[in-house]
């Protein structure tokens, strides 16, 4: 099979949320020779990439989104047997939290879903939680970034908080901070010291593999 | 080259050319028609809202006759919890009238959410009695259907957000369906308490916050509250400018309402019944205002003509063209309202 | 609109009560106040309106109804039913 059509099956597998198959060209590419590192970067995050906008242009729904995602994770699970090491020094963990009195958590939940399909290890810490618990976690998974929600105008200084603690700490340097959610811009991330910003869950998965190679 | 001063969605002041603001009025209008799968404006509209967006003065308003009317989401609050100033919630209301000169006002409490103001709606409804007495234009009552308030521990049904990351969609499904019955009883039993009390109207407000079944749940407590308290008005208010899928399977009338955008939102609206429909359309934070406005108003326009009942459209901070920030500027306020009315041809705001 | 300043609150009672857009309710509230629609956002015309049908106003109050007073009159030239009226009426036993 040509490495297109593998790459085209690799991407239909998740636009048709059909783990069996993901799973199936996975092992494909495996047993042909193919790059995984390739296949997955061209084929099957392609097709996640897609699932995403449809979810954020409203034509799939958020069970979709988590199937697809489920069969991703298991087609990346069988491309990492492969990759012998070189996957576990690409993957990190990531601590992610909606900051404290903020109560919403659907968008990061889709990131979070998303994030996780490209082999990072992700401990969702939910909504309202404190900058104490957010370092505490961090510290004891020993994660590489720190990711924080806010959608409202009145919860983005505790994204602030996060960073000023951190200095406080000696902890600053140790960790990447990425910050999300509606009100929140890059103008928001360059005036707290935040590392990156991610406007959706795309572009979050982008900025946080970016992240993990520091 | 000349520039023009203007905003970007998080509120910070920008300049920006003539050619600039016209690519981005266009860009803003082909990202709307595209997602909604509705008409571009026209090039003479478009025209039109560049001169609105450019037009000399801090401050533009409609022109003469153009007024319309306005509608508001938890109105009589924001003077008490919001701005803290120390008083009664139907003074406020008064100071809406007489002061302000509103058009309508809604009371509503500081949770903002009907399962909660079920428990004390014995004080809510002493202050719509006493607001009722003494003013003269429409007193609404105002609250969120807020599904996630159902779910546990807050509530008695699972936490979809919880059960949908395990792949648990069956689950998650039930879940949210069972928490629309009790968000209809809670809604309706409000409406009813509001209405003994000589309310003008109820506002089921953000529907679709929690997503398609908080949709859903806005539409059936509407069809019972008609059903029960026919005179009493109803307005829906949504709560994104697509009706996020979190169930992806409810239906209201034949029709799925995962993905709806505003021009089909307000059909299931006025099938269930309501007299007033408000539209949202989101701020994106990192694009212009000229593009935001645009994407806004080319929404409006689609909904406002699909609707045979009055349209409001939300333009408050982040939504309606409007920045995502807590005093929105002014210029921007006054601009989005003149393009909304005059080229969206809302019915109110 | 404005509110009481003008007619704001009668065209909002219209759209509230009988769901009319924006244009056909200024029409409905135009012809029952024997005004042109355009007049309903004309606060000096609609200020001496208002004073002579009791229908309430913001300020120069003395004597003139308030507040559910003012409802009684609205109910009567808009020609709806106004919940707080009735309820009123219900419990004082006026017919």
């Amino acid at each position: 099979m040509s490495l297109e059509s593998i790459l085209n099956d690799a991407k239909q597998a998740i636009l048709d949320i059909d783990e069996d198959k993901a799973v199936e060209v996975a092992r494909q590419a495996i047993a042909e020779g193919i790059d995984p590192v390739k296949v997955l970067a061209d084929g099957f995050s392609v097709g996640i990439r897609t699932i995403g906008d449809l979810f954020s242009r409203g034509e799939i729904f958020m069970p979709e989104l988590i199937l697809s995602a489920q069969a991703m994770k298991a087609a990346v699970a069988v491309l990492d047997e492969s990759l012998v090491g070189e996957a576990a020094e690409k993957i990190g963990k990531m601590i992610f939290a909606t900051v404290e009195g903020d109560v919403h958590d659907i968008g990061k939940g889709i990131a979070i879903a998303l994030i996780q399909t490209q082999g990072v290890e992700v401990i969702d810490l939910g909504r309202d939680v404190p900058v104490d618990k957010i370092i505490e976690e961090a510290e004891t998974h020993g994660a590489k970034v720190i990711g924080t929600s806010a959608l409202l105008t009145t919860t983005m200084p505790n994204q602030e908080k996060l960073e000023i603690e951190l200095r406080k700490r000696g902890l600053r340097e140790k960790y990447k901070t990425i910050i999300g959610g509606a009100p929140c811009t890059q103008r928001w991330a360059d005036k707290i010291g935040a590392d990156a910003y991610a406007e959706d869950a795309a572009e979050g998965v982008n900025k946080v593999l970016e992240l993990m190679k520091h | 080259m000349s520039e023009f001063f203007t905003r970007m969605g998080d509120g910070s002041g920008i300049y920006m050319t003539a050619a600039e603001i016209r690519e981005d009025i266009l860009k803003g209008v082909k990202e709307a028609a595209d997602h909604g799968k509705i008409p571009d404006l026209t090039q003479e509209e478009m025209d039109y809202l560049f001169d609105i967006i450019t037009m000399p003065g801090n401050i533009v308003g409609v022109e003469r006759g153009r007024e319309v009317v306005s509608t508001s989401d938890s109105g009589s609050c924001k003077m008490t919890y919001h701005a803290n100033i120390a008083m009664e919630r139907s003074m406020a209301v008064m100071v809406s009238e007489k002061v302000l000169g509103a058009d309508s006002i809604d009371i509503g409490n500081m949770d903002y959410s009907y399962k909660a103001v079920k428990q004390i709606v014995h004080n809510e409804t002493p202050v719509m009695e006493l607001a009722q007495l003494n003013a003269v234009i429409p007193v609404l009552y105002g609250s969120m259907p807020n599904l996630g308030l159902y779910t546990k521990p807050d509530g008695p049904v699972e936490n979809w957000s919880e059960l949908l990351p395990l792949a648990k969609i069956d689950e998650a499904c039930a879940a949210q369906e069972e928490a629309v019955e009790h968000a209809v009883r809670d809604m309706v039993f409000v409406a009813g308490e509001m209405y003994e009390a000589g309310a003008d109207g109820i506002n089921l407000d953000t529907c679709g916050a929690s997503g398609d079944a908080d949709f859903l749940a806005g539409l059936l407590a509407t069809e019972k509250i008609k059903e029960k308290y026919p005179d009493l008005g109803v307005e829906i208010g949504a709560a994104g400018e697509f009706v996020l899928g979190m169930h992806g399977k409810l239906e209201y009338d034949g029709t799925r309402i995962a993905g709806l955008y505003p021009h089909k939102q307000v059909k299931l609206t006025e099938k269930a019944g309501a007299n007033i429909f408000g539209a949202v359309v989101n701020t994106n934070t990192n694009k212009t205002f000229p593009w935001n406005i645009a994407r806004t108003v080319t929404f409006v326009k689609a909904c406002v003509e699909a609707a045979e009942i009055p349209v409001h459209v939300n333009v408050g901070m982040g939504v309606g063209g409007i920045s995502m920030s807590e005093i929105p500027p002014i210029d921007v306020v006054t601009r989005a309202d003149k393009a909304l009315i005059e080229i969206g041809k809302a019915d109110g705001l | 609109m404005s509110g009481i300043r003008t007619a704001g609150d009668l065209v909002l009672r219209m759209q509230l009560a009988k769901s009319m857009k924006i244009d056909d309710a200024k029409k409905y509230v135009a012809e029952k106040l024997g005004v042109k629609p355009i007049d309903l956002s004309d606060s000096d015309r609609m200020a001496e309106i208002r004073a002579k049908n009791g229908l309430g106003r913001s300020f120069d109050l003395n004597k003139l109804p308030k507040g559910i007073e003012a409802k009684f009159n609205i109910a009567k030239i808009l020609d709806i039913k106004i919940n707080s009226v009735d309820l009123f009426k219900m419990k004082t036993g006026i017919k």
